[in-house]
């Protein structure tokens, strides 16, 4: 299974990395990772959470993967230096990469 | 917390500051001069059992098992520290760090990966019940924490000041960054600031992509960060001093020793959770 990455530095912020694998036209793994500070710890499994299983043609619509993700979000969240939108952006950038599980270290 | 990756805010001074966050501060002044603070001071500890002793300490400040805690890092052995939302691969060779004879240790907090290198750094962390910043955002919280060290600076003639979220610098860059963990009803707030820096070690450990550059416009990563030496003279020990000085006129301060229990709690914690490949490679 190919590995897609995708980077995305939120301006005026931090950075969000998404590494997601595609299996039968959908995403099969996602990993958000970045410097962002995010309270509570669990919410990051929350984002992953609502990109887990989402259609790639769905997952090409910034504005719904952002809207999902916010959907997702416990109401306690608080997301600093990041928004839904930039793990958005991060998650097309993935989808558009070439794939890279033979490049990367 | 990381002192590659400086933010691009724009620098914010000091006289931009709200009078609403004035009267906050004054606020926390006065809450935290009652708290009843105690210092631990530096101890050369590994870095994989200082990342465990944060949550040691935060859980036995939560559980009222001891006060508000100062505590200063002392560093056995040179190390990169990941932020708990930070990818391994992604932020740091390890094959470099291996050779380098660089620990890897992931920390509770969020933020970036930070480089430290015994004598060449100041990390202090703060634990304190939730109380001490009732009423104050957790974004705003980050500048809050961290202002007695701002001033510390300034009474030493370092031209420091906050720059939010998370940086304290100066007009030639920044300086140090902090981190915070959030437990209900408990903080801890962690500050490493950069006094000596060994930019080319740093680039090599540290993998600094273009996409983190991408709205910052400079080249060079390491050109961001300012240590300390550059406006400074003093030797590193006396700047820790200076600092512990201040806290204690502003807040007061007693020193305190860890305790047989904390010690033995934090070396559970190693060996159950942060010196685990588990633990470690949790975003792989």
């Amino acid at each position: 299974m190919n590995e897609q990455h995708g980077e995305y530095k939120t301006p005026g912020g931090k950075l969000v990395v998404v590494d997601l694998t595609i299996a039968e036209g959908r995403l099969a793994t996602a990993q958000v990772s970045g410097d962002f500070f995010l309270y509570p710890d669990e919410t990051l499994l929350s984002i992953t959470g609502a990109l887990i299983g989402m259609e790639t043609a769905i997952a090409l619509e910034e504005h719904t993967v952002a809207s999902q993700i916010t959907a997702a979000l416990p109401p306690d969240a608080v997301l600093l230096g990041f928004t839904p939108e930039s793990v958005a952006r991060a998650v097309r950038r993935a989808l558009v990469a070439e794939p890279e599980s033979e490049v990367r270290k | 917390m990381t002192i590659s990756d400086s933010q691009a805010e724009p620098i914010r001074l000091p006289d931009e500051q709200t009078t609403d966050s004035t009267a906050k501060n004054a606020a926390i002044t006065d809450r935290w001069r009652n708290a009843g603070w105690e210092l631990l001071p530096e101890a050369s500890l590994s870095p994989v059992m200082n990342v465990a002793l944060d949550e040691a300490l935060l859980q036995q400040v939560g559980k009222g098992l001891r006060p508000p805690t100062l505590r200063f890092w002392g560093w056995a052995s040179q190390a990169v520290i990941l932020g708990s939302f930070q990818s391994v691969r992604n932020e740091v060779d390890e094959l470099a760090a291996r050779e380098m004879g660089v620990d890897i240790v992931r920390r509770m907090s969020g933020g970036g990966a930070m480089f430290v290198q015994p004598g060449a750094t100041i990390t202090y962390s703060l634990y304190a019940p939730e109380d001490l910043v009732r009423g104050v955002s957790i974004a705003d919280s980050y500048a809050a924490f961290d202002s007695w060290v701002v001033e510390g600076f300034q009474e030493l003639g370092v031209q420091a000041y906050y720059a939010p979220l998370n940086d304290i610098a100066s007009p030639e860059g920044k300086i140090g960054g902090a981190a915070q963990a959030r437990r209900p009803g408990m903080v801890l707030h962690h500050t490493t600031i950069a006094y000596e820096m060994s930019s080319d070690e740093m680039l090599r450990l540290l993998r600094i992509g273009r996409e983190k550059l991408s709205d910052k416009g400079i080249v060079s990563a390491a050109k961001r960060v300012s240590p300390l030496r550059r406006q400074t003279d003093l030797p590193r020990t006396e700047i820790v001093a200076h600092l512990i000085a201040h806290f204690r006129q502003r807040f007061g301060l007693t020193e305190s020793v860890l305790t047989a229990e904390e010690l033995a709690s934090a070396e559970t914690l190693v060996a159950n959770k942060y010196g685990t490949e588990k633990w470690l490679r949790s975003l792989p």
